[in-house]
């Protein structure tokens, strides 16, 4: 079975001032790489104007690209506008489901969402107390049970997760231990871990580092833009 | 005088909170009568804007930018795993 290469790369964060710049970045990407992932924070301010900017910098690529959503891109509540502006530019979104690609033959199986907070064992929020604690944990427990079933269900000859919250604290690491409850949570990875998959990327963490790994010994990559410094990361499964 | 604390999260608050930035992933340092930025942005406008927000949110201190500009370079080499 050939070597499959997966570029991904998260917050872009694109607006109009940055229109053209990505894309350039973009030009011989089928000579890199198979699959382009898009890991959240795409946009600014979560605008459909801002959408737009990120459809175009990803239309009509060589390679298929599979994106998530982010925080930013959720902060005008359009999220299921946005998406779908994506799916019109050929993008697949994924919402806490799966996708499989044929990629000369080879089936790549990518399951994501958003992801979201709570923390990391032994030091995070718990299902307990306030309507408005149990919210925001049962919201990243529903995800993740989410991602576990559709990892269950996968048919594919490789397996990546695709979020945008981080699933472990390795990738956080120069972020301010104070935030890392905001930053993902362990649910994440304990739902991949019990399924498994190849690797895990994800993005979020401005201030984070690239490499990482869960409990149960998947590779973890921060894709994060301003992490890695670069226009996207490969990584040949 | 109001601490150099609350100065200090009342603008990075700002950051966040402000439609012209939403920027979440600056540090703010006050010291004396001077307000640091740090922290790295993908253009000249957006390093001048969020000054101009950081301002306004500490009237009466001097802002020193020190925000880099981050340069997008092409994939470099990739990883086998
Ligand atoms: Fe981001
Ligand atoms: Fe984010």
């Amino acid at each position: 079975m050939r070597e499959l290469r997966i570029a991904a790369v998260g917050d872009v964060h694109l607006d109009e001032s940055l229109r053209g710049r990505y894309r350039e970045r973009l030009d011989d990407i089928e000579e890199h790489a198979d699959v382009l992932l898009l890991a959240g924070d795409l946009t600014r301010h979560g605008t459909l104007e801002e959408a737009r900017v990120v459809a175009d910098e990803f239309r009509d690529l060589p390679i298929p690209v599979v994106a998530v959503l982010g925080n930013h891109d959720h902060h005008s509540d359009l999220p299921a506008e946005i998406a779908f502006m994506l799916s019109e530019a050929g993008i697949t979104v994924l919402h806490d489901d799966a996708t499989v690609l044929d990629i000369d033959g080879v089936r790549l199986g990518v399951v994501g969402g958003k992801g979201f907070g709570g923390g990391y064992a032994g030091k995070c929020a718990s299902d307990f107390g306030e309507p408005e604690i149990k919210a925001f944990v049962g919201h990243t427990k529903r995800i993740a049970e989410r991602w576990r079933v559709a990892l269950k269900e996968l048919q594919a000859d490789r397996r990546v997760v695709l979020s945008h919250y981080s699933p472990v604290k390795d990738t956080l690491h120069g972020e301010p231990l104070e935030i890392y409850p905001f930053l993902g949570s362990y649910l994440l990875a304990e739902a991949v871990d019990a399924e498994g998959a190849d690797l895990i990327v994800h993005g979020h963490a401005h201030a984070g580092t690239e490499k990482g790994v869960t409990p149960g010994g998947i590779r973890v990559r921060n894709v994060a833009l301003p992490v890695l410094g670069r226009a996207y990361g490969v990584y040949c499964l | 005088m109001e601490a150099p604390q609350y100065v200090a999260a009342r603008v990075q608050r700002a950051l966040a909170e402000d439609e012209r930035t939403h920027e979440l992933g600056i540090r703010v340092d006050v010291r004396g009568e001077q307000l640091f930025l740090r922290g790295q942005v993908t253009g000249d406008e957006r390093r001048a804007l969020i000054a101009d927000v950081a301002g306004e949110a500490a009237p009466g201190l001097t802002v020193r930018n020190e925000i880099t500009v981050m340069e997008v370079r092409g994939p470099g080499e990739e990883e086998k795993l």
